[in-house]
Parts: structure tokens; C-alpha cells; sequence
């Protein structure tokens, strides 16, 4: 008699010996940080090995071209979690976040190549290694086939690592679109140049708040960049003068998350929401997700971090 | 202050930060015994323990504690030196 295993469990052993050695490699050197994200991988769904094991691959692929292996990533990703300890310490104890100011974070993270790339590397791997990552990724390219054929200007700003960019040329497809990628951070735009890895696109080094297009976008993206900015409604207003009238955009950000370069505290959906209708948007889908499988009530009063996103479109 | 009382008020807090009843703590308990101590619930934990007690841990001790008898000792020495 044959055992028949589940599609799971094949995809799983077969494809996924880079996730299990991720994990087991994060485990060992924090324990505490290992079990956080293995109990939040529970349960996360078949699809997720699959993209997973595909992720990783890529990404085995992309680092060797550097001349280094998985393991360079991990030693980033654990950097990066070092120091969000920190800063979550300092959270915890003020309520706030201690950076203050877009200059603060210019200097010390975005101006900096190594501290920027080796960020990149590890918030690349936070995207499959965090369930909430993982689940607005789903998010995304769920709105992103949802706009297939209308597209012929694409833009994401803070495109960071290019996983986000990646995944939308795929979708999109790459005939007759002009893809365009701004980052004010050079370190951001080489590890993305390098991750998506196809001349298509056009990478812009600019503060976004100094950008400007004569022809504008039918989609912007921009995951995670509203946080690091002093003034979210002015940056939103900003995005608005840069898309067609019936342009779509769709936005990530964090609560109570802090991080180095986090200077704009949400702390909770609600507070996202009206910044996006004060700066003139309205919203056409949303998703909310906690880092933490924990009631609505124990999220909030442990001030547990979410991930809001939202398609979005001029009113 | 022994250790012992430390330990005491330790799983009064465990128990209201991690909202789990039954926590029964000792001085050799890791993160492998509590249910939902983890690196983020770490953090919370030791920022209420620091509320408690009105002590202040180093990053560097919050990163470094394995166990609870290490955290309650941290406790104990802070509160020692403050009264020397
Ligand atoms: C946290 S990363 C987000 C990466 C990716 N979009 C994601 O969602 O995972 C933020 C990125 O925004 C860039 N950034 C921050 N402020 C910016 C600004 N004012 N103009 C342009 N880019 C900015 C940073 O350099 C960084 O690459």
C-alpha cells in the first residue's frame, strides 16, 4: 500500500527546505523572535508554500548573483529585528516613536547604503516570513489583477526591496506599460534594481515630495512610506497631483509599529482612514490585519501592530 | 525584598500582561513554558515589570534575560542599588 501525502505536505518538504532552514536558522540565534513567527505561520493556508518556496528560490538566486548566500539575509533580517527591539522597547515605555523628524530618519537610514541595503534585505524577507506581510501581499495582488488591462503608467514610490514592483510587472505584464520606481533612498533603488532584475523599469532617486511627471499614472503603489513622513496628508495630496483623475492607488501603513525611521504614529485604522479622505481619496477596498492572531480587544489594549492597505481613488 | 516575593509579584503581572489564569511561574521558567511569551509579549512584559517596580532595564539585559529568575534578580539587584 502507497501513502498518499497531502499537496501540503509535498510542497512543503519538496520546495521548502529554504524556509525550514530560514526558520530554524532564526530559532537558534533568537529563540524568543523563532517562536513568534513559526506560531503565526500556523494555519496560514497551501498557498502560502507554494509562493513561499518560489520567493525563496528567487531570492537564493538573487543574493548568489551578489556572492552570498540565504544566509546573509537572515543575518540582516535578525539585524533588522535587533533594532526594531529597541525601538519597541522605547515605544512601549513612551507611547510614542522616538524619531522625530524626516531629517532624522534621512540621515541616519536612507542616506546610508549599508544600513539601507542590509534593512532591505530583511524587511524583503519579513514580506514571507510575517504573516500580516504575507496576508497584504495577498491583498495586493488581489487589486492588482483587479485592474488588469486599465494600466498603462505604473509608479511605486518607496518601492524599497522591489518585491511589490515585481509582483505587478507579473500581473500586469510588461508590453506598452512604463513602470516607474522613485526611492529617495540609492541603497532602496540597487537592492530593487537587482531584486525585480528587468530593464523595463525606470528607477528615480527623489523625495517624493520633489517629484513631479508632465504625463501622469493610471496606478501608483506605495507600501509602507505614509510612517515615514511628518506630514501624511500633505504626502497623500502629493500622490493625488500625480495620478489621472480616475488613477487608482493602493497604500499600505503600519499602527503602532515602531522602527528607526517610523515618525508618523497611527494608532489605530481609523485615524489611517481620515488622513486618506482629509487628503481628498476615497476608499474602493480595504484590509486590516494584527501582526498577532489576538482578539480585537487584547490587540488593542497590548497595542499589537497592524497593517491597514486600501485600493484607493480620487473622490 | 527576597527573591521569592519578586516572583510572587512577577506572575501577578505575567498573568495580567499575557491574560492567561493559570501561569505558575518559577525561577527557571523560559519562554518555552509560558504559552505566550514570545519576543513582542517579552518586550511588554518587561516594560510592565519596569512600571511595577520602577526600575529600568538596560536593551541590553531585555535582550539577554532567558529566564524568569534572571529577571527577577535584575530586579532585585536595581532595587538593592537604589536604596544603597
Ligand atoms: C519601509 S520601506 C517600504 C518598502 C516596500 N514598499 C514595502 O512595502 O515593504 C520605505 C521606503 O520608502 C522610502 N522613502 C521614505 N521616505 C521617502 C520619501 N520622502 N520619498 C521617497 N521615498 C521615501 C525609503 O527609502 C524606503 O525604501
Amino acid at each position: 500500500m502507497t501513502t498518499v501525502k497531502d499537496n501540503k505536505e509535498i510542497l512543503s518538504e519538496a520546495n521548502n527546505s529554504l524556509l525550514n532552514h530560514i526558520l530554524k536558522t532564526i530559532k537558534e540565534k533568537n529563540p524568543r523572535h523563532g517562536k513568534k513567527i513559526t506560531k503565526n505561520l500556523e494555519n496560514i493556508g497551501d498557498e502560502y508554500y507554494k509562493k513561499s518556496a518560489e520567493f525563496f528560490n528567487k531570492y537564493a538566486l538573487f543574493v548568489k548573483g551578489e556572492g552570498k548566500d540565504v544566509d546573509y539575509g537572515v543575518d540582516c533580517y535578525l539585524k533588522m529585528i535587533g533594532i526594531m527591539m529597541y525601538e519597541q522597547v522605547d515605544f512601549f515605555r513612551t507611547g510614542e516613536y522616538s524619531c522625530k523628524s524626516f531629517e532624522e530618519a534621512n540621515k541616519a537610514v536612507y542616506s546610508n547604503p549599508e544600513v539601507m541595503e542590509s534593512y532591505m534585505h530583511g524587511l524583503l524577507l519579513s514580506q514571507f516570513l510575517w504573516n500580516h506581510h504575507y496576508k497584504v501581499l495577498e491583498f495586493f495582488i488581489e487589486q492588482i489583477n483587479s485592474v488588469k488591462g486599465q494600466v498603462n503608467k505604473y509608479l511605486e514610490i518607496g518601492g524599497g526591496h522591489g518585491l511589490y514592483l515585481s509582483e505587478a510587472m507579473e500581473i500586469l505584464g510588461t508590453n506598452d506599460i512604463d513602470y516607474h520606481c522613485v526611492d529617495i533612498s540609492a541603497g532602496s533603488l540597487e537592492v530593487a534594481k537587482k531584486f525585480v532584475d528587468n530593464p523595463k523599469v525606470s528607477y528615480r532617486q527623489y523625495n517624493i515630495f520633489d517629484y513631479d511627471e508632465a504625463e501622469k499614472y493610471d496606478f501608483i503603489t506605495m507600501g509602507e512610506v505614509l510612517e515615514h513622513v511628518e506630514d501624511p496628508v500633505a504626502l497623500l495630496e502629493k500622490l493625488g497631483s500625480l495620478l489621472k483623475p480616475d488613477g487608482m492607488t493602493f497604500i499600505t501603513t503600519p499602527t503602532n509599529s515602531p522602527a528607526i525611521d517610523h515618525i508618523y504614529l497611527f494608532r489605530n485604522a481609523p485615524e489611517i482612514i481620515e488622513v486618506i479622505h482629509k487628503a481628498g481619496f476615497e476608499i474602493v477596498k480595504d484590509f486590516k490585519i494584527y501582526s498577532e492572531d489576538v482578539s480585537e480587544k487584547r490587540a488593542e489594549k497590548l497595542k499589537v501592530p497592524m497593517m491597514y492597505a486600501a485600493l484607493i481613488k480620487k473622490k | 525584598m527576597t527573591v521569592q516575593d519578586v516572583l510572587g509579584q512577577f506572575n501577578q503581572i505575567f498573568i495580567d500582561v499575557l491574560d492567561e489564569e493559570d501561569i505558575v511561574l518559577t525561577l527557571d521558567s523560559t519562554a518555552d513554558d509560558v504559552e505566550d511569551w514570545d519576543s513582542l509579549t517579552h518586550i511588554q512584559l518587561v516594560v510592565a515589570i519596569e512600571k511595577h517596580f520602577k526600575v529600568t532595564f538596560t536593551t541590553a539585559e531585555i535582550e539577554n534575560y532567558e529566564n524568569v529568575g534572571q529577571m527577577c534578580n535584575g530586579v532585585l539587584e536595581k532595587l538593592t542599588a537604589q536604596t544603597a
